[in-house]
């Protein structure tokens, strides 16, 4: 089965600034798939690629099966939300419906009429009246009603308040579930993925910092507490994600890498994701901030 | 695509439409006035002497005509400015282009269809006002037998349409590699006013190689120029059949010395405005102009239409390959 997303050292500059760097990933089909890093860490710049708005400066991406936006069959398995869910401001309800219809062959005018339904939108209202969840509700029922293979979101919820945001999160997967299409969904705060996503990535100073099942991840990972010299007799190799130290105590969050960890002079603990996620992030930013402040200072 | 482009462009086409039908019943009526004018002077000089009664016909009507054809000059511009330099960087400010380019069409047909629609409502707008003017005014410029001064060729026939193809994709372009509406806008006026200005002053008569004449000077002519120096240079010839007069030289006598110096031209030159041209056309001078044939006229329209399309075409090009690589 042909991955969902294929990158092969996929990288993309924007003049002198890298946005993304060396990506590799293949994400197998029937996924939900979160994408999440700190703003800023190139999460759009990887969505635009897939969705073929931007071309890679290097590397290839292929996105189920082939270049993204290769022609208008591929166009119409892709359904793309782009961020801060932009629509025709001067147009309306209806015509964006209309579009939709004009646009795509494969459209699903009774989908759409329900959902608008659904949410309540008057057909005559125009697109720049509506208030920002509606705007990205209407935004999502465009996006789905292509029925496509693959729907993209590049921050839908960013701009909508709590309550707008869990309404749009749970039409999503409903859509998602509809069409049983696959989904790519990136956010700056892990509790929208996390409560929809079974698939993750995370992405920290352009650069891929961990992906996989959910699952798989958890189960990979652990948190162990003992005493320096406890710690100090990790295995060697061992992939130490962070470490932190208080007094005699310590804590370091390792990759198991199938290594059985749990017997050993120190407490072993599965890990949450969002403990998982920040560890990977702040280890980022670590090794990320040295050079960054230099290209900054080169700058000036 | 089609319905979306339209859907898009319909308020501006509503206007566009709404100014073109003001301004043809305008020119309907004055076109009416100067045929009725036109043929009420031809009856009264039906005895012989013509030149002189029609020339009141210019007089008459040549500065409404003008006025009329400096706004056809800028119509092109102005279409650059309103159609197309906002074509894509409205999308780009909006964030549209997002959402219409993740719709089930490439953005190359996108393309294709916006430039190919409004391309031609473009050029069928000029053509339309071109035709209009060309007709109100043929009486005029009959007369005035000047269809090659700039103001006058740029706004007649078949070269507004080029202009219009041009300036269209001008502004879109500009628009697409600026990315900001107000300075597309800015930058589709700067260079569609520039090269205005350059193509007829130093290419046009690039166009054909200008052919040597000499044109005896006679009273008529003598009165028709701008200038009349003080040693026999002379501007603003105007001569009969319509040529454009590319160059002349100064007076000259019949061996093609320069009369400018002698007692003869200096005792003319001294006598009252009135007498004074029928001094000098009792001299046989002439000058040596270097020419464009007014049979060129036409060959002229095609050259500079295509001129203007052929450079319309090539920007299109550039935002074709502009739009499938790098943006965003």
């Amino acid at each position: 089965m042909t991955p969902v997303l294929e990158a092969r050292n996929l990288g993309r500059r924007y003049g002198g600034r890298q946005a993304l760097t060396d990506c590799n990933l293949s994400i197998p089909q029937g996924r939900v798939i979160g994408l999440v890093g700190p703003n800023g860490a190139g999460k759009s710049t990887l969505l635009n690629l897939a969705c073929g708005l931007i071309t890679p400066s290097t590397g290839t991406i292929e996105v189920l099966g082939s270049r993204p936006a290769a022609n208008p069959a591929h166009l119409a398995k892709v359904g793309f939300v782009a961020q801060d869910t932009p629509v025709y401001a001067e147009l309306s309800v209806a015509d964006h419906l209309k579009m939709g219809a004009k646009l795509n062959p494969a459209w699903d005018a009774r989908l759409a009429q329900r959902r608008i339904e659904q949410i309540g939108l008057d057909p005559r209202q125009k697109a720049g009246r509506l208030s920002g969840g509606r705007r990205a509700q209407l935004a999502l029922t465009l996006a789905a009603a292509k029925r496509p293979e693959l729907l993209i979101f590049d921050e839908p919820a960013a701009a909508l308040d709590p309550l707008a945001r869990r309404g749009f999160l749970e039409n999503l997967m409903e859509f998602v579930t509809d069409l049983a299409a696959g989904a790519i969904l990136s956010s700056h705060a892990l509790d929208d993925v996390e409560r929809v996503c079974d698939y993750l990535i995370v992405l920290a100073e352009s650069r891929v910092q961990l992906a996989g099942d959910v699952r798989d991840l958890l189960a990979n990972h652990r948190r162990l507490t003992g005493s320096r010299e406890a710690l100090s007799k990790l295995p060697s190799g061992l992939d130490i994600i962070r470490a932190d130290q208080t007094g005699h105590e310590g804590t370091v969050i390792v990759r198991t890498d199938g290594r059985r960890l749990d017997e050993g002079p120190w407490t072993a603990e599965n890990l949450e994701l969002d403990e998982l996620v920040l560890a990977y992030m702040t280890r980022a930013s670590a090794v990320g901030s040295v050079p960054a402040a230099t290209a900054q200072e080169a700058h000036r | 695509m089609i319905w979306m482009t339209w859907r898009q462009f319909r308020t501006q086409a509503l206007v566009g439409v709404g100014a073109l039908l003001l301004l043809a019943v305008y020119l309907v009526i004055l076109g009416l006035q100067i045929r009725h004018s036109y043929d009420d002077l031809h009856a009264q000089c039906a005895g012989g002497g013509c030149a002189g009664v029609l020339s009141s016909l210019t007089d008459d009507y040549g500065f409404r005509v003008d006025l009329i054809g400096y706004l056809l000059i800028a119509v092109p511009g102005l279409i650059g400015i309103f159609w197309g330099a906002p074509l894509i960087t409205r999308e780009l400010e909006a964030g549209t282009h997002r959402v219409v380019w993740n719709q089930s069409v490439t953005r190359g047909r996108w393309l294709a269809v916006k430039l190919g629609v409004l391309g031609l409502a473009s050029m069928a707008v000029a053509g339309l006002y071109s035709l209009l003017l060309t007709w109100a005014a043929s009486r005029v410029d009959l007369v005035a037998a000047n269809r090659f001064s700039p103001l006058v060729f740029d706004a007649r026939n078949i070269a507004p349409v080029g202009y219009a193809a041009f300036a269209f994709v001008l502004g879109t372009t500009l628009g697409l590699f600026v990315r900001r509406t107000v300075p597309a806008m800015a930058l589709t006026l700067v260079v569609f006013a520039v090269l205005q200005v350059v193509v007829p002053d130093m290419i046009r008569t690039n166009y054909a190689e200008p052919v040597r004449a000499n044109v005896p000077v006679t009273a008529d002519i003598v009165r028709s120029m701008t200038k009349i120096g003080r040693y026999g240079d002379i501007g603003g010839l105007t001569v009969p059949g319509g040529p454009w007069v590319v160059s002349t030289s100064a007076l000259l006598d019949s061996s093609g010395k320069e009369v400018g110096h002698t007692t003869w031209y200096q005792n003319c030159a001294k006598q009252s405005l009135d007498d004074m041209p029928v001094c000098l056309a009792k001299g046989h001078i002439h000058v040596q102009v270097t020419e464009q044939p007014a049979d060129r006229y036409w060959k002229f329209q095609w050259i500079e239409t295509a001129l203007f399309t052929a450079l319309a075409a090539a920007l299109a090009a550039l935002c074709f390959w502009r739009i499938r690589g790098r943006l965003t």
